[in-house]
């Protein structure tokens, strides 16, 4: 059984759906907790969705690079695409105590990343954004 | 994603089901705005058959919630899974929706 697999995604909102699947198939063939794949899911699903909405100036098509890998007692993704620099980290965290009229709509998606995972690196490299999420699996 | 649309009494009752990611929850904020803008004000979200949510889902949820307040209007959901209330306590949602555990108990909150 691989410990790593690569699924290629374009850039358009309904692949989001192949990224769940992805994420959950590699959970099962490996059978990880339902906890750390849902975990791992959401994070993945929202990175996704900043760089198929934010990327790109253009309307081409692009591809988006999913990888996912099992290492030590941790679980590993990277998303990968060749849009304009960003690092999702950049952003301010939400106030979660603010009253519903005053809060601002959105930024939850960072805040996922930052609560959830154990640990989020951005890098750009040969003009690419590369985001690499890691989960500790429960020992 | 699906969407069905019932009415019991004044209430709009949707139920959800599969997935609300920000490739579906366009789907869902027309819907929302089409029943508001129609003179919907009570709504209730079934979430027996949801399976996923994101964040682009919350702010579908959020905007309408926004957008009910100034009229008098609001929305409870029903029937949250256990991985998806666990997104909404991560958000800070919890607080800002009622939620109930059946949608008998929903609907029935606006009596």
């Amino acid at each position: 059984m691989s410990q790593t697999i690569e699924v290629r995604l374009r850039n358009r909102l309904s692949e989001l759906e192949r990224v769940g699947e992805a994420v959950e198939s590699f959970g099962e063939a490996h059978r990880l907790p339902g906890k750390v794949v849902q975990a791992l899911a959401l994070c993945v699903d929202e990175v996704v969705t900043n760089v198929i909405s934010y990327a790109y100036d253009d309307q081409a098509d692009h591809q988006i690079t999913l990888r996912l890998s099992l290492g030590t007692g941790e679980l590993a993704a990277e998303v990968e695409d060749d849009g304009k620099p960003f690092n999702p980290l950049d952003a301010p965290p939400p106030d979660l105590t603010q009253s519903l009229e005053d809060r601002p709509i959105g930024g939850l998606g960072v805040h996922f990343l930052r609560t959830l995972m154990d640990g989020v690196e951005y890098r750009r490299e040969q003009g690419k954004n590369l985001l690499v999420m890691k989960k500790k699996l429960p020992v | 994603m699906e969407i069905t649309e019932q009415k019991k009494g004044s209430v709009v009752l949707l139920v959800l089901t599969g997935r609300l990611d920000a490739g579906t929850a366009g789907r869902l904020e027309e819907r929302l705005v089409s029943l508001i803008d129609a003179g919907s004000r009570s709504f209730v979200l079934d979430f027996m058959h949801l399976d996923y949510i994101s964040s682009a889902g919350l702010r579908v949820l959020l905007m309408a919630a926004k957008k009910l307040k100034g009229l008098n209007g609001r929305i409870v959901l029903s029937s949250l899974k256990a991985h998806i209330r666990e997104v909404f306590d991560i958000a800070g949602f919890s607080a800002i929706f009622p939620t109930y555990d059946q949608q008998d108990a929903a609907v029935g909150s606006f009596q």
